[in-house]
């Protein structure tokens, strides 16, 4: 299961040797491009389409269908339409800092992939800190977030990025102590080792992913992580119909695709996340190459429950969010975290 | 039967005998006040002195129980001003009584009735607006329906019409300008939410003060869509060029009972009177597009606390789909359906009527089945609940401070309902039940709304069957009705109807000609935007985008 990662692979495949320093940043840069693209290729049918699609199909509509099968050439039609749109710079956006937040939201989230074993041998590094690592770069999400709101010289961004970083200070501290909790079953924070840690079979067919060694756990990521990409009832740094589009107010044309293309990353990186900690990351039937196929069914399973929330689950309020955070979630991620360690260190 | 509304107990009330109410007993009761009594075709009117206005309203409200300050009606003549204070009872709107105040011409001064009862402030605001007179003691006396720099008042006679005035928006109030923080309060933050935002349904501006995310103070400011509604009509024949405007203030579907409104106001003013068979068919159909409109209402409801285009939102409008899909098959229209006439309905239902009552009784058996669905993604929600649930509380005493009406002050345990307490059509001879929730908040003008569609479906579903029996030969749908109306001159009525937001009124004074000499519209979506800031101090911005939607305005029948 566990191959070499992505650029020592890389390296062999066109025959260089793997121990000298420039082929391997060489090989790096070409693994992370891959990466990239493969996670940009996601986002790019999960944007203007897939995600049309299945809030159509939730709430009883159709959604495109005109252009190509199934509407799939809506991704061409809405790329040019998005690139080619009106870049609008409003008086008084406090430049560079409004220009930088579109990268800063979209790159930070790609970042976090580097870490992530995707299986099928695309893996692009597996430092001993991964889990710390993917969490670290998650974050800087929030950077871009207050750059933008508070760059943007509009009441309403700056109320979403204060709403923002709110949010993800109330959120992401429930969701490292849950990863935290996996951490003390597999005993590392290495990405491939906790994958790995999951290969056994739990009961019967049942494998020991901890989804199911540890449902609570699950459960409690898959809230926190709805807050921590913003989507409802969780989505109230952008919350439409109170303060118009929140951080993303000034933002237009390709400024405008970044900071989506930013969100989308984010929930995919939410989706690999949960699917390496908790769902055994590519593990699936069949042979151990189809698994970027099982990974990338979990991810989009993440992606698929997020836009049902959406669809079908009020927004709360903001008071009510940073109650749900500290005085649930937090409470509740500790105890869960406090009960890993216990139940492990007796069985250990 | 389910229509008696319990007796209040009128004994202290001055004037209520047991057969309406007593005139000479109320004159009695303002003594030297009254300078004269008018006859007007809904009630009398006292006029009295323009410096007595709030000691003439305290005792009436005090002491005779009309608590309902339904609206105010200016108008100029050629040798006065005159307001007019339409009174009714909340208890029994039946009893009804119209306080006329006159000006002078050249120095229109009057007492202002907002100490009395809040709801005059904006009246009052909109009749200095378009009419020019000036009340005294008014807490804040400024144009509401047109710019600041507005020259001249259009409905006084000395304006000129023809005379086109372009305000931009740097000489309007411009909304960027005020881009500043209280200056009492450092700590709070000045926005203007709308005219755009997504959440003001139409063009509302809210000028909101926040402190953090809480607002400390809230003005909603309209006019926005003010397109001289009530001028039109005014400039429009009794007999067919009035008919298609009401569909136009309330335009999103609750066409057919703004129709009624003018319809019931104008026949009761010529004497006209309605075949039965064509009242089965407005009541139906009227009923109908209540229906549709709340299930609009429920939607957009839905749309401000859900925040996106989700799930409920389609479904309920899925639903309305069909309703006006049978409206469609009814009048030829979607919307402005230009249904009625006075005397009647413009065509009988649909051949194959077979096809016409199936579908409505399709329609109405799907219908619990879909309210189940509803019940289910909102009120059983308990995100919603959080959220509905005690906010945007409004007391049943300020609902009637501020007339307001419909579903708004049925939410808040007011049981006025005009369709059971004033009767008209064919209401009085059906089996339906008035709904009333106690709470006050968000959510019990949901339950309403929501209740509502049931009351309104066992309506339909008698009618149909009236409808149904009914021998052919006795379809009667046009009282004789002359073709051109002109009433007899000085004619003054004040009539309403329960429109799908509450007490739709229209005012109508005749002169001699086959023109109203005055049209007024009494908007409940008016008197309902003016609770917002009741409703809202305090709370979060997210409560209050949330009580607005409850409110259900349409600003087409907010700036008319």
């Amino acid at each position: 299961m566990q191959s070499a990662p992505l650029p020592e692979t890389l390296a062999n495949l066109v025959g260089l040797d793997p121990n000298s320093t420039p082929v391997m940043i060489v090989m790096s840069l070409v693994g992370a491009a891959l990466i990239g693209t493969l996670m940009m290729t996601n986002t790019a049918l999960a944007g203007p389409w897939a995600k049309r699609k299945i809030t159509a199909a939730f709430t009883d509509r159709i959604a495109v269908d005109r252009i190509g099968p199934y509407g799939l050439f809506i991704i061409v039609a809405d790329a040019v339409r998005l690139l080619s749109k009106e870049l609008i710079v409003p008086d008084g956006v406090d430049r560079p800092a409004w220009d930088l937040a579109p990268l800063v939201i979209a790159s930070s989230a790609l970042l976090g992939f580097a870490v992530i074993p995707m299986g099928s041998g695309i893996h692009l590094a597996d430092p001993e800190v991964g889990l710390a690592y993917v969490f670290a770069t998650a974050s800087i999400a929030s950077v871009g977030l207050v750059m933008a709101g508070y760059a943007s010289n509009n009441k309403y961004s700056f109320l979403g990025g204060l709403r923002a970083v709110a949010q993800n200070v109330a959120y992401e501290i429930p969701l490292i102590l849950t990863g935290a909790s996996v951490v003390i079953f597999a005993g590392s924070l290495q990405m491939s080792e906790i994958v790995a840690a999951q290969q056994q079979a739990l009961i019967g067919p049942i494998p020991s992913w901890y989804a199911f060694v540890n449902p609570f756990a699950f459960v409690l990521f898959m809230i926190a992580n709805l807050a921590e990409v913003g989507r409802n009832p969780f989505d109230i740094p952008e919350a439409p119909t109170e303060i118009v589009a929140g951080y993303q107010t000034e933002y237009s044309s390709v400024y405008f695709v970044l900071i989506y293309l930013g969100e989308f990353i984010h929930i995919f990186l939410g989706g690999a996340i949960i699917a390496t900690i908790f769902l055994g990351g590519p593990a699936g039937p069949g042979p151990a190459s189809l698994g970027i196929v099982w990974f990338l069914v979990k991810i989009w399973g993440v992606f698929l429950f997020t836009q049902w929330a959406r669809s079908a689950v009020p927004r709360v309020r903001i008071d009510q969010l940073i109650e749900i955070g500290w005085k649930g979630m937090l409470v509740l991620s500790l105890a869960n975290l406090l009960l890993t360690a216990v139940i492990v260190g007796v069985i250990a | 039967m389910s229509l008696e509304k319990p007796t209040p107990d009128t004994a202290t009330e001055v004037g209520v005998t047991e057969d309406g109410l007593d005139y000479d007993a109320l004159a009695d009761l303002l003594g030297g006040h009254v300078l004269d009594r008018e006859e007007h075709v809904n009630a009398e009117g006292f006029v009295i002195r323009p410096d007595e206005v709030q000691e003439v309203l305290s005792t009436l409200k005090n002491e005779a129980g009309f608590d309902h300050c339904a609206c105010v009606t200016a108008q100029e003549y050629d040798d006065r001003y005159e307001s007019i204070y339409h009174l009714r009872k909340f208890d029994d709107p039946t009893q009804e009584l119209s306080v006329v105040v006159p000006t002078t011409k050249d120095d229109p001064h009057s007492e202002s009735a907002a100490r009395v009862y809040d709801t005059a402030d904006w009246h009052e605001r909109e009749a200095y607006d378009l009419v020019g007179i000036d009340y005294d003691d008014h807490p804040d006396l400024r144009r509401i329906l047109l710019p600041e720099t507005w020259q001249g008042h259009p409905l006084s006679q000395d304006y000129n019409q023809d005379q086109p005035q372009i305000v931009t928006l740097r000489e309007n109030a411009n909304p960027l300008e005020e881009d500043h923080r209280s200056e009492d309060d450092p700590d709070t933050m000045f926005v203007n939410i709308g005219p755009h935002h997504p959440a003001t349904h139409g063009v509302l501006h809210v000028k909101t003060v926040l402190d953090g995310e809480q607002i400390a103070d809230i003005e909603p400011d309209i006019g926005y869509l003010h397109r001289c509604e009530e001028q039109m009509c005014q400039q429009g024949t009794y007999r067919h060029q009035i008919m298609p405007y009401p569909d136009r203030w309330d335009y999103v579907s609750a066409g057919i009972l703004n129709e009624w409104a003018y319809a019931r106001a104008a026949e009761d003013l010529a004497d006209i009177e309605v075949p039965e068979y064509a009242q089965v068919i407005r009541t139906m159909s009227a009923e109908l597009c209540r229906i549709a409109a709340h299930m609009l209402a429920l939607g957009t409801f839905a749309l401000d606390v859900f925040g996106d285009f989700t799930a409920i939102f389609q479904y309920a409008f899925r639903d309305r789909e069909v309703v006006q899909n049978i409206l469609e098959d009814l009048t030829g229209q979607r919307l402005m359906f230009n249904y009625l006439r006075l005397g009647g309905v413009a065509w009988d239902l649909p051949e194959p009527r077979e096809e016409f009552f199936e579908k409505t009784r399709d329609f109405l058996d799907d219908l619990p089945h879909k309210l189940e669905e509803y019940h289910d993604l909102i009120t059983g929600n308990e995100i919603f609940q959080m959220r509905c649930v005690d906010t945007g509380v409004l007391s049943e005493e300020m609902v009637k401070q501020y007339g307001a009406t419909g579903p708004v002050a049925r939410g808040s345990g007011v049981d006025y309902d005009l369709r059971r307490d004033d009767p008209y059509g064919y209401y009085d001879e059906l089996d339906w039940n008035v709904v009333t929730e106690e709470g006050g908040d968000n959510f019990s003008r949901v339950l309403v709304r929501m209740r509502e569609v049931e009351e309104s479906a066992r309506i339909i579903e008698q009618c149909v069957d009236l409808l149904e029996q009914w021998p052919e030969d006795e379809r009667e749908i046009q009282a004789n009705v002359p073709r051109t109306l002109r009433p007899d001159p000085d004619e003054e009525i004040y009539r309403a109807v329960e429109g799908a937001k509450g007490e739709l009124g229209i005012y109508i004074r005749s002169d001699g000609t086959d023109k109203p000499a005055r049209f007024k519209i009494r908007s409940p979506c008016f008197s309902n935007l003016q609770t917002l800031p009741e409703m809202s101090q305090g709370e979060y911005v997210p409560d209050m985008v949330a009580s607005l939607g409850s409110l259900d305005i349409v600003l087409g029948e907010v700036d008319r």
